[in-house]
């Protein structure tokens, strides 16, 4: 194992950036209540700066003296005042749209507040949130305002993803949990996780699993992750006072929200394991007559109130190219920071085949088929089942590898539920000399814990120039 | 005056060592010595801090009085320095006292809650954040101690008010804008009135000499505040009432007046006569959250046509009345006439770029459902009527403020179309412009839905509680209808009601003491962080930490004061907990609570810990549903409960002795 650090390495931009002159700017004005939607590609950049009067991005309130820029991005700017925008750059769409959901958010927002209020006050653990509906109706957008919201009003809440599509604080494919008590980052999805140096934006501290693969309905690594990272977030939140008053807020998959005949198997699980008593279904009218029926008339049971949202028109579907793009930017900033300002120095490494303990995630039907029933000695049957050990080849080129804080030796299942310390990179194999080149967040030695493989996120071809 | 802070805080310190009862002589000799040393401030505020923390329990009382005194008497930056421990200053003390003593505090507390008697000052002594934590711990204090079956605390008397606090006829000079920034110290003739001679003015063990009418006055406060509380319910159901927010105006002037002016007798009763006027008048339903905001149904201006009871020229004499010669600094607020100008066109945000001053009416902003050019509205259905107490109220309050306000003002045209001209006249008269009453109206929540239970020390000035956290309740139900009703009173607490807003990100801070601390520190941050040197010099992304550290961690933004000095991210050392050092409040669960320890059979002793603000078992954890002695537990479950297999580095700086670890073989550096 050789460490070569410096080499020079560069983060490869999809398309070189077009950034916007000074000179090129527009006034915007927005009436109160009214939000200005923009799109902007992954090769531009759109700025806005707050002239006057006040502005929200996602529930983040615009720094006057800020000029914020966006890649990348399908977003808005809102506003309870009124306030006028200045814009540069090139938007691929935008609009002032008169109609939004904001009211109804920010109501969610109080009610949820007032739980906040009575945990303070009684001791008892805040409000328990989670919020489901089909792809592309807003709910990342929503967790992000009353996440928002919440920090605002001065609490500490914690925010969990058990969305694949897009990570929060980490890389598609991950599930992760954090509790926020400074502000929700604008230009950079959720902000960011520690770096090694100061930065600009306060650091988040995720705790981040891998479940490696696109879809939720795979029963055999969901689940036990959900339960796994409910016992966490409730052991977090048993002695973290400031955390448990504020509660917790579930973004979820689309694809939970589809169910089988009326049965929804995994928010039911998700329900249950996190304890959720607030249910806010997005868009779905059948959705939400279907949880409304299962969450009412439980006697003896701890209440869920289910709720539904109306979907903002600012949703729209997002292309899976756009998607794929994301993807690439989130890993890409992983190892190389976001944004111009904040470069960060992945490191190079060379390591034999041997020193790479691979685990790849198994998929398809057989090895359920195989099994004598769904009880397996942990409860989700599979369990010897989940993973393959993999020897390195061109298979894995391009590809992510979760580094988990398992050992190699140790049962998949812990392995399936153990934490991620973060994520390598296999830039190159050469499968004559049985070496890999991989690129790390951090200078070192290439560790010797279980690395996980999945088939999610895709490969992402020249990270490395 | 150029003594360096040791020798000051030296010789406080010896001061404070002789006092051992409550001595009024010793104790206004304290306070001069404070006031006279306001540069020294931090220093005398250590200095007592350790007296009371120190000192035998029975002469915490007495110390504690001096810190009355103090902060009564001088205010910042005393409030400042002595508000950041007062929760642990105080609950250190609280948890050694006897009932008596106890009761003597909780005392002091009530009156820390309200603005400092006679004074200027409308603000309470502390901030409603620094009393409120304290309260909590005494309700949950008082709570578990009935529980663990001690004697309960006493009901508290609420007459009791034995501070030795001298009249505050003293004008307080101005606090730094910035707690960081020293003020010049000012001239001593401009504390004239301050006796130089305490203990004849003050004769010992008396309470000072209050007015001749105080109880009378004191009930007629109360009345006002009632009768404020009711209004300001029933307004923040309906925001558009013309009548309410006049009425509400006029009583929080009238408050206003009471707080700070020495009225004749006979204006005083017929002030009096007026508010019995009021009193049963007051069919304002009490808030009903279900009630939705009726959409306006015809634009009209935001001012009554002429002829109604109260015009806007009232409204502004009203609104003129004397600004109190302001102690701390104020955020900066609006003129009226800016905000008017808005109003009356929310379509177009003044052209003049004002990004510090978010400060909106959220009521008068145009609902989603009609053409923004609309500008705010009222329902045809509220006018105020000709002859009521209100206006008669208010004509009688423009009397009083008749010789601050100015008189253009006072005759200003009540025709709308001549507002341009009226707010032509009044560019430059900032103070004319106090919006304050109206943006406190709006953070209307209702105070009279707080559960009294909830609160210890009911508090005669409710108006001041509106804007705290704790009382917000469960205004919005927890149904999709509710989710659907326009609450637009309800922005302003994401945005008036934490006025001071950082420019670089748009974070905001409450306008209190503290929230300016925590700007402060913010702003620090802000300017560390900016090290531009710091892209260059190999930045990489930090491992995420385990589950277990996960766990163990807990937030530390970079407004706390335990951020270190070199410290920039809002991460600071996850302290990885000692099992000794684990403990559990106290559980409520009755079996529970008279549980041993599953594994060696012995109960939990229950003790008072002022970090967790909570009675706690000590070297205690809760594990699935039991508590366990956390030693125990940790011998008892090496390996199991939650695997880490190793444990790598921590991103924290932290370095553990496995040889089995991914990160680095260079430490990571702790940032
Ligand atoms: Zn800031
Ligand atoms: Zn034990």
């Amino acid at each position: 194992m050789i460490a070569l650090p410096g080499l020079n390495l560069t983060s490869a931009p999809a398309e070189p950036l077009n950034l916007p002159a000074a000179a090129a700017t527009r006034i915007q004005d927005l009436a109160a209540n009214t939000e200005y939607r923009f799109e902007v590609s992954f090769g531009r950049a759109l700025t806005i700066r707050l002239l006057s009067g006040t502005a929200e991005f996602f529930g983040t309130e615009l720094g006057p003296s800020a000029t914020y820029t966006f890649q990348g991005t399908k977003g808005s700017v809102f506003t309870w005042h009124g306030c006028k925008l200045e814009i540069g750059g090139q938007a691929e769409s935008e609009y002032v749209a008169e109609e939004t959901q904001m009211m109804s958010y920010v109501n969610a927002h109080f009610a949820v507040e007032s739980l906040r209020g009575r945990s303070a006050a009684t001791g008892e653990a805040g409000p328990g949130v989670l919020v489901v509906g089909p792809n592309s109706s807003g709910k990342t957008a929503l967790v992000r305002i009353l996440m928002s919201y919440a920090v605002k009003s001065g609490r500490q809440p914690m925010a969990v993803n058990l969305d694949p599509k897009e990570g929060m604080l980490s890389v598609p494919g991950s599930f992760s949990a954090v509790a926020f008590s400074s502000i929700v980052d604008i230009e950079d999805g959720w902000g960011s996780s520690p770096i090694s140096g100061p930065s600009p934006i306060p650091v988040k501290m995720p705790l981040v699993y891998h479940y490696g693969l696109a879809n939720p309905e795979e029963g055999k690594i969901f689940k036990p992750l959900v339960t796994r990272m409910a016992l966490a977030v409730t052991s977090r939140l048993e002695e973290d006072h400031a955390s448990r008053q504020a509660g917790f807020i579930i973004d979820s998959s689309g694809l939970i929200a589809q169910g089988k005949s009326g049965v929804y198997d995994n928010i039911e699980h998700i329900i249950s394991e996190f304890s959720v008593n607030i249910l806010f279904v997005l868009g779905s009218e059948r959705l939400y007559s279907d949880l409304t029926r299962k969450y009412s008339n439980r006697p003896g049971e701890e209440p869920v109130s289910v709720i539904r949202l109306d979907k903002s028109g600012g949703c729209v579907d997002r292309s899976e190219e756009y998607m794929k793009q994301l993807r690439q930017a989130q890993i890409r900033s992983y190892f190389f920071g976001h944004g111009t300002d904040a470069a960060l120095a992945p490191s190079s490494q060379m390591a034999d085949f041997d020193d790479l303990n691979i685990f790849k995630i198994s998929e398809g039907q057989e090895n359920d088929s195989f099994r004598p029933g769904n009880d397996g000695d942990d409860g989700y049957g599979a369990s010897n089942g989940i993973y393959e050990k993999e020897t390195p080849s061109s298979l894995i080129q391009n590809s992510l590898l979760a580094i988990t804080t398992a050992a190699a030796n140790d049962r998949p299942d812990v392995i399936r539920d153990s934490s991620v310390r973060g994520y390598i990179y296999v830039a190159d194999v050469d499968e004559v000399k049985k070496k890999v080149k991989l690129l790390s967040p951090q200078p070192g030695h290439t560790p010797p814990n279980a690395l996980v493989f999945g088939s999610f996120p895709e490969d992402v071809p020249a990270l490395v120039s | 005056m150029s003594l360096p802070s040791v020798e000051v805080a030296a010789d406080f310190k010896d001061a404070l060592q002789d006092l051992k009862q409550n001595n009024r002589p010793e104790i206004s000799n304290l306070t001069i010595i404070a006031k006279e040393n306001t540069e020294h401030a931090q220093a005398i505020s250590v200095e007592l801090e350790n007296h009371i923390r120190t000192t035998r329990p029975e002469w915490k009382l007495p110390a504690l009085y001096v810190l009355d005194s103090i902060v009564k008497n001088v205010g910042t930056p005393y409030t400042v320095y002595l508000g950041r421990n007062l929760y642990r200053t105080f609950m250190d003390a609280y948890t050694l006292m006897d009932q008596g003593t106890r009761k003597a505090m909780e005392g002091l507390l009530r009156t820390w809650k309200q603005p400092v008697p006679e004074s200027m000052e409308a603000r309470p002594v502390f901030s409603p954040d620094v009393t409120r934590d304290i309260e909590n711990a005494l309700n949950k204090y008082s709570k578990l101690a009935m529980q663990h079956g001690l004697p309960a605390r006493p009901v508290s008397n609420p007459a009791w008010r034995n501070t030795p606090t001298p009249p505050q006829n003293i004008t307080r000079y101005a606090a730094p804008n910035d707690p960081r920034v020293r003020q010049p110290f000012p001239p001593t003739q401009q504390y004239g009135h301050f006796p130089a001679t305490p203990p004849t003015q003050y004769p010992s063990m008396q309470p000072y000499p209050q007015p001749v009418s105080s109880s009378h006055l004191e009930d007629l406060k109360a009345e006002v505040a009632k009768l404020i509380a009711t209004t300001q319910n029933a307004f923040a159901s309906n925001l558009a009432d013309v009548s309410l927010r006049t009425k509400l105006q006029a009583l929080l002037d009238l408050q206003k007046i009471l707080n700070t002016q020495t009225l004749p007798p006979q204006q005083l009763e017929a002030v009096r006569k007026q508010v019995q006027a009021l009193a049963p008048s007051t069919p304002y339903p009490n808030f009903v959250p279900s009630v939705p905001i009726q959409p306006p149904q015809q634009p009209l201006p935001m001012f009554p046509p002429a002829g109604a009871p109260v015009n806007i020229a009232q409204l502004l004499a009203n609104a003129g009345i004397p600004a109190p010669p302001s102690s701390t600094p104020v955020a900066p607020t609006p003129s009226l006439a800016d905000m008017l100008r808005r109003v009356s066109s929310p379509a177009q945000p003044s052209s003049t770029p004002t990004p510090n001053l978010p400060f909106f009416l959220p009521g008068f902003s145009a609902p989603p459902a009609i053409p923004t050019s609309v500008p705010a509205a009222v329902p045809a259905s509220a006018p105020a009527q000709t002859g009521t107490p209100t206006a008669n109220l208010a004509q009688l309050l423009s009397q009083f403020g008749k010789p601050i306000a100015a008189p253009a003002l006072v005759t200003a045209p009540q025709q709308p179309n001549s507002l341009p001209q009226l707010l032509a006249q009044s560019p430059s008269a900032p103070t004319i412009g106090s919006a304050d009453w109206l943006i406190n109206a709006l953070k209307g929540v209702p105070a009279s839905t707080t559960p009294s239970s909830s609160t210890p020390f009911p508090s005669a000035s409710m108006a001041r509680q509106l804007s705290a956290p704790i009382n917000i309740q469960a205004e919005v139900e927890l149904t999709t209808a509710s989710m659907k009703k326009p609450r637009l009173h309800l922005i302003s607490k994401l945005y008036e009601a934490i006025p001071n807003i950082c420019a670089t990100c748009g974070r905001r801070f409450e306008n209190t003491p503290e929230g300016k601390q925590k700007k402060a520190r913010h702003m620090d941050w802000h300017f560390k962080v900016k090290d531009p040197d710091a892209a260059k010099r190999g930045v990489h992304r930090s491992w995420y930490i385990s589950e277990k550290e996960w766990i163990d961690y807990r937030e530390v933004d970079e407004t706390s004061p335990e951020q270190t000095s070199n410290g920039a991210i809002g991460s600071s050392a996850a302290v990885k907990k000692q099992a000794k050092d684990k403990y559990v409040p106290v559980p409520q669960d009755p079996t529970l609570l008279h549980a041993p320890c599953p594994i060696c059979q012995e109960k939990f002793d229950p003790r008072w810990l002022v970090e967790a603000n909570d009675f706690v078992w000590m070297d205690a954890t809760k594990v699935g549903g039991k508590i366990y002695h956390a030693t125990c537990w940790e011998e008892y479950s090496k390996g199991a409960g939650i695997p880490t297999p190793s444990t790598p580095d921590s991103v924290l700086g932290k370095r553990k002795a496995e040889v089995s670890t991914p990160a680095s073989a260079k430490k990571v550096r702790a940032y």
